[in-house]
């Protein structure tokens, strides 16, 4: 049983990011923590792993106060930040090496492991070449191959596509004496939900799940006044064949891992030159910084010492008046908290993160947006807030191409919706 | 995204040299690099080369990414080559002894970064660890941390192509927001590197950072089981068989 009675945590000293917070988990239950970007759910995690100790109160795990990591298993949501190996089964021997086991059970909860994850195939491959959702399969069984008694999934399934979810949900459900403790923006399909908002367990979320109340941002007469983003017979070797699309107003882009996305993405944000075929943006050839993009992974995007130098930098390098100004209508749009400007943002939340990334692409204003995933990781006010700045996006005359793995949640307010598979446009459907 | 090639990268394959135990291909490449230095111009120098030839075969390395990995250094070999055979004492002029000389280090340079480069694109860099810890593990008992000594040079590996990356990354991020930096002079280019070395520093710490929490997540406290085996009969006859071409090239 793992018990935090009264834990609090503070970063600085002065505010309790989890606030005398109790909680249990039991051998093989379900749990599965909902909050806000923000509200300390990854900080209480790694209290429960003992790689933060709290600052008040207790946190034991079968009795033990010490040597936590041990019990509990910790998986993140960047595959990126907790691969540790190049080599895959290298990867997955790192924590069995650590625990004082001889070579052959390292050597045989490593095929173990890697046969639980069903990726026995992948033993020699190294990890920087696999996909999102492989690798996230590697750090699973990275831990798994640890014998944990209890497992922390901090959002690990919010980056992958909706097959490799169900996949790794089918291996966590087979582990049935393992205790679970899943930190997610999605109600628990079963199992016990624990609310945290602001540090503290909440009996409900004030603000949660329910309905949207974007309104589309309809009208096929507005929809003329857009840019058009074309793409002509764009081709990518070994990525995309012969792309050639109209963007204009809002436009979901889906398909399979695999498909293509990103590297249209980059192409169409003038990013990524391709092998062949051009881009125009309102029959200009599209330069890098005419069309905003925000990348898959956040962290990927910002590089600047602050919040705010980050949110100002394409303002700033594209000349814009006042660049402060428009820093700061940006961050605002975002729902971004003034106090959170001045600090790095690489100490933000994950959530928090991703709306610093996406006011840095909104800030400069530019003509037309590419929005990599830009959902996950959001709470469901920061899907909703997104959803309403996309439409005034378009509604002020840009055109915003999506990129989700979720098209139920875009496809309301959608104009068009195109599916990629495999580097060619397999369906373009248009909405009424 | 496309990755930047490093030469002498590891590359996966099944050829000879990757099956080989990383702690043999070690040896050899100790012995190989020494024999190198060592092995008197030309009969014992040929004797060498005939040996990195054979590496190159079984490796499947290419000669193109030897001549790749030593393009940084190609000006200083030049320079050495020709600051051997210059000669401004005396009578001033060109000298073939000094030629001679010359032309031999740069061979030996040459053949050292061969084997090297054979070594380093058929072995995985945590093998290299595993391996250098297993060579060095006798220092065990004069008290030296010889796993800590093995993941810090199993981390600074993998910090190598890391640092290639995220440069990658930030250079794309920020072009992605309009800055400008392939465009202008060489000195506007250059200067547009600058923009990109603080964030990388930055960023590189950060990563550093994120690893050791992720290490400290699954336990790591410097001492680890190690995975390699006892030696096959086959990598003691490689052993065997590099020293025994090492000796015969000091002799020749």
């Amino acid at each position: 049983m793992i018990e935090v009675r009264d834990a609090c945590f503070s970063y600085d000293g002065e505010k309790n990011v989890v606030d005398h917070v109790s909680l249990t988990l039991g051998p093989g239950e379900r749990v599965t923590l909902l909050g806000r970007n923000g509200s300390g759910k990854s900080t209480l995690a790694r209290l429960l792993n003992g790689s933060l100790t709290p600052t008040d109160g207790i946190v034991s795990v079968d009795g033990e106060t010490g040597g936590l990591a041990r019990l509990v298993g910790y998986v993140r949501q960047d595959p990126c930040n907790q691969i540790i190996s190049p080599v895959v089964s290298d990867e997955v021997a790192f924590g069995p090496r650590n625990l004082g086991l001889t070579r052959d059970e390292v050597l045989e909860r490593v095929d173990e492991a890697l046969e639980a994850c069903g990726i026995s195939e992948l033993r020699n491959r190294m990890t920087t070449e696999l996909s999102g959702g492989q690798q996230q399969l590697i750090a699973l069984a990275g831990v798994l191959a640890m014998h944990p008694r209890y497992l922390v999934l901090d959002e690990a399934t919010s980056m992958l596509d909706q097959p490799m979810r169900r996949r790794v949900a089918r291996i966590v459900d087979g582990l049935t004496d393992v205790g679970v403790l899943e930190i997610s923006h999605r109600p628990a399909l079963d199992g016990r939900e624990v609310f945290l908002e602001s540090g503290r367990i909440a009996d409900q979320l004030s603000v949660f799940t329910g309905p949207s109340h974007v309104r589309p941002p309809k009208t096929q007469r507005a929809r003329s006044r857009q840019q058009v983003l074309r793409s002509s017979g764009v081709t990518v070797l070994g990525r995309l064949h012969d792309v050639s699309l109209d963007f204009q107003g809002l436009v979901v882009l889906t398909g399979p891992s695999g498909a293509g996305k990103t590297t249209l993405a980059r192409v169409l944000a003038g990013v990524l030159v391709p092998d062949s075929g051009s881009v125009t943006l309102d029959g200009r050839p599209v330069c890098p910084g005419d069309v905003g993009l925000a990348f898959q992974r956040p962290e990927d995007q910002l590089f600047c010492d602050t919040v705010f130098d980050d949110i100002a930098y394409g303002p700033r390098i594209q000349g814009l008046a006042d660049p402060a100004d428009a820093a700061r209508g940006a961050a605002r749009d975002l729902g971004i908290d003034e106090k959170l400007l001045d600090r790095s943002p690489f100490e933000l939340s994950g959530g928090q993160m991703r709306r610093a990334a996406l006011a840095g692409v909104v800030a400069p204003r530019p003509r037309a947006y590419v929005l990599d995933e830009p959902t996950a990781g959001l709470d469901a006010g920061g899907v909703d807030d997104l959803r309403s700045l996309a439409s005034r996006l378009v509604c002020e005359g840009s055109s915003v191409v999506v990129i989700t793995h979720d098209p139920d949640e875009w496809e309301p307010i959608a104009h068009t919706t195109v599916q990629l598979r495999d580097g060619r446009v397999e369906r373009v459907v248009e909405h009424a | 995204m496309r990755r930047a090639r490093v030469p002498g990268a590891y590359a996966p394959g099944d050829t000879v040299a990757h099956r080989a135990d990383a702690r043999s291909k070690l040896i050899a490449l100790l012995i190989a690099s020494v024999a190198s230095f060592a092995a008197p111009a030309p009969w014992g120098l040929l004797l060498v080369a005939t040996g990195l030839v054979t590496a190159l075969v079984v490796s499947k390395t290419s000669p193109a990414t030897v001549l790749m990995g030593l393009r940084p250094a190609a000006l200083i070999l030049a320079l050495s080559v020709l600051s051997n055979a210059i000669v401004l004492v005396g009578q001033p002029g060109l000298s073939t002894d000094g030629l001679a000389r010359g032309i031999t280090v740069v061979c030996r340079i040459v053949l050292v970064v061969g084997f090297a480069l054979s070594f380093s694109s058929t072995t995985a860099p945590p093998a290299i660890a595993d391996a250098l810890a297993a060579l060095i593990s006798p220092l065990r008992r004069l008290g030296v941390p010889v796993g800590s000594i093995a993941t810090t040079a199993s981390v600074a590996l993998r910090f190598i192509p890391l640092t290639a990356e995220e440069a990658d990354r930030i250079r794309c991020a920020q072009r992605a927001r309009g800055a400008r930096l392939d465009e202008g002079g060489p000195l506007r280019r250059l200067s547009s590197w600058g923009q990109v070395l603080v964030p990388l520093v930055v960023s590189l710490f950060r990563r550093a950072d994120e690893l050791a929490s992720a290490m400290c997540d699954r336990c790591y406290l410097g001492e680890q089981t190690a995975l390699l085996g006892p030696l096959g009969a086959c990598d003691r006859a490689l052993i065997l068989l590099v020293a025994a071409w090492g000796v015969a090239s000091l002799l020749l």
